[in-house]
């Protein structure tokens, strides 16, 4: 995934988002929490990239801070808008980032508490057009009906408030509301998380109908491994703040090079009694971001550690064309993948 | 002895609310083996939770066991003690409340009490149930923790819920819920709120604890790929009743209900990407307030029969050894007879 303005829809470098610590009577700094520590990566128009990590690894801090709605500590965030051509949102002034918001879209994990329970279906999807001063009056109406059929929501339902409808149907409120400007990339944090199984498989389909639809690229977050497999072309993982592996999902989830990975994908409760699960024995408990391990952060609970993954911090290095990872031992570990457990 | 532990008869627990009557739980019958492993699988509102709440009499008006039986052969192991006779606030249901009968939540925040310290609140249990000094008892929350496997557990014992992550809060529950040797554990979501490699150590701890310990556990989840890893027997619940019930083995090579069949194939199945659309259920589950008439799966149904499945309520029955399934497809011509 080399930088290329013309295969990429958002290209991420060296994005930073440090919070500072204070301590005593005069709240001096005292440090940082580095919530998004340098991570990189590129999404190509129409495809998925799903960004995998624990509780508090900073999946969603990375998705706020290239959305802006954090101040990035450094980095570039180039979005290739469909209009303004490259544009670097960390930097952009605040016109321009109201135009770039058009093309970028989210959608959040609770459709209960990100939809306003004052407003009609027909306020919430329509509430964009009109700040963009695309759709107003009968035609506003037309549009929002457009928009629920496209979600599978009846247009009937427009004047009806969000408690009249259930977790998936909000939802679906919530993924009209993000495509209403017909956006290029929508970041998706946590999507299906709070939905029912029988649930979940509707809306992972109505994302990817959406996608063909639409031409979208997605950022996936999310901490369901099977779920991200599924929706994903190339999936980065996170841990404690930073990208460890970023690969195709297929190298990701078959051939691991970082023991991490190895970890997360030795840990999903398998659907299939008969599968005598080996598992990598993972010790002990994420690290506290405030006061992380020194040298590689995972190495207190890597079952490969030698001496110098305590002193020295491994480089996110490429392994072979569009597969990196950052592990001293990355060329030399045989790791498993997600069958051979 | 009785071969079973628990035994769940027509179980009908319905909440009486101002919306009308809810049949949270209408008519489920279960067995729990001693020692054994039964898994109760289904999604929200299916009443799994209702179920296991039940069975500790710990449902709250306006819910209310409105009929069936809860049969315990734990302490008379011949005859058993019905525990929808008791009271619910009497001594006995006291004394059989975690001394015999422990339960596991899924948010450990929520049952923890943010003012105690582990040891206290661990001790708490241990001091009511059985005849120990105080410092006796610390001596067992130690252990215990121990046993649950807490990174030092002499540290932790001094320490407040706020300070431990959510995968040591969990092992707290579990080291308070086996401080008193329980014969029945009910985990209810256990692993729900936590992450992948939390998730996958305590769902490790809890089977290594059960071999160790000899109880029994009823697992109550919605995860198929948990309910595989700790479940020997599973019963599948779709609003209020049970739909199928089947050894795990069997359950996953051959699921026979049209809602077993469809939850299985609706999940995305890690290391096997097949590139397209997943097949979902159509609809979504019905508010329990308007159940469906005849099988409550009928709306949602890939084989819905016309005339029968709206019409008729089929009732779980064996197709062999070992596996039942409540669905119209497996009865004497074809439903047409049925029930």
């Amino acid at each position: 995934m080399a930088p290329d303005a013309a295969k990429a829809v958002l290209e991420v470098q060296n994005l930073k988002k440090y919070y500072p610590l204070s301590a005593g009577l005069l709240r001096r700094e005292v440090g940082y929490v580095k919530a998004v520590d340098d991570i990189s990566f590129t999404i190509p128009p129409r495809k998925t990239l799903g960004l995998v990590g624990e509780s508090g690894c900073g999946k969603t801090t990375a998705a706020h801070t290239i959305m802006r709605g954090r101040e990035p500590t450094g980095g570039t965030v180039i979005f290739h808008d469909r209009q303004l051509g490259a544009v670097d949102l960390a930097k952009a002034d605040k016109d321009t980032l109201f135009q770039v918001r058009r093309n970028m879209q989210m959608i959040f994990q609770d459709p209960q508490s990100s939809l306003n329970p004052r407003m009609t279906l027909l306020d919430i999807i329509g509430e964009p057009l009109i700040i963009y001063k695309i759709a107003k009056g009968a035609e506003l109406v037309d549009r929002v009906a457009l928009l629920l059929q496209h979600v599978g929501l009846r247009p009937e339902y427009m004047r009806r408030f969000p408690h009249a409808f259930s977790g998936g149907q909000r939802q679906r409120i919530g993924i009209a509301r993000a495509l209403a400007l017909n956006p290029q990339f929508i970041i998706a944090d946590e999507p299906t998380s709070a939905l029912d199984v029988s649930i979940q498989a509707q809306t992972l389909n109505l994302l990817q109908d959406l996608q063909d639809e639409f031409s979208l690229s997605y950022l996936f977050i999310a901490h369901d491994l099977s779920v991200v497999e599924h929706i994903s072309d190339f999936v980065a993982v996170m841990y404690v703040g930073k990208i460890v592996e970023r690969a195709d999902t297929e190298r990701l989830y078959h051939r691991p090079k970082h023991p991490y990975t190895e970890a997360l994908l030795s840990s999903i409760p398998r659907p299939d009694p008969a599968i005598q699960k080996r598992r990598v024995p993972i010790r002990g408990e994420l690290p506290n971001p405030a006061n992380p391990p020194t040298g590689c952060y995972f190495h207190p609970r890597c079952p490969y550690a030698e001496a110098i993954c305590a002193e020295e911090e491994p480089p996110l290095e490429e392994i072979v064309p569009g597969h990196v990872a950052a592990c001293h031992f990355a060329d030399r570990l045989s790791l498993r993948g997600v069958n051979d457990f | 002895m009785h071969p079973n532990l628990l035994e769940i008869t027509d179980l009908k627990t319905h909440f009486f609310t101002e919306g009308g009557v809810v049949p949270a739980v209408d008519g489920v019958s279960l067995q729990i083996r001693r020692g054994g492993a039964l898994g109760l699988l289904g999604e929200s509102g299916c009443g799994k939770s209702v179920t296991g709440f039940s069975i500790l009499r710990l449902v709250r008006p306006p819910g209310e066991i409105v009929g069936g039986a809860i049969r315990y052969y734990g302490r008379d192991t011949i005859n058993g003690e019905e525990l929808t006779a008791l009271d619910a606030r009497s001594e006995e249901l006291r004394q059989l409340r975690g001394a015999e009968i422990a339960m596991i939540f899924q948010e450990p925040m929520t049952s923890l009490d943010p003012l105690f310290s582990v040891g206290d609140q661990i001790m708490e249990a241990i001091l009511y149930h059985q005849d120990v000094s105080k410092a006796e008892a610390r001596k067992i929350a130690l252990e215990m923790l121990d046993k649950a496997r807490m990174p030092q557990p002499a540290q932790v014992i001094n320490q407040y819920p706020h300070q431990l992550s959510g995968g040591m809060r969990q092992r707290v529950m579990i080291a308070m819920a086996l401080s008193c040797e329980p014969q029945l554990l009910i985990a209810d979501e256990p692993t729900t709120a936590l992450d992948v490699t939390t998730e996958a150590q305590i769902l490790e701890l809890m089977r290594e604890l059960q071999d160790e310990l000899g109880m029994a556990i009823l697992f109550i989840t919605h995860d198929l790929g948990v309910i595989a890893e700790m479940a020997e027997e599973v019963a599948v619940m779709y609003l209020g009743k049970v739909v199928e019930r089947s050894d795990i083995q069997s359950l996953f090579a051959e699921p026979q209900h049209p809602y077993t069949r469809a939850l299985m194939q609706s999940i995305p199945k890690v290391g096997q990407k097949a590139p397209g659309r997943l097949e979902a259920i159509r609809g979504m589950v019905p508010s329990q307030r308007s159940i469906p008439s005849g099988c409550p799966f009928h709306p949602r149904c890939a084989s819905f029969i016309a005339d029968v499945c709206d019409v008729k309520t089929p009732r779980l029955r064996e197709i062999k050894p070992g596996h039942s399934v409540s669905c119209f497809l497996y009865e004497d011509g074809g439903g047409i007879n049925g029930a």
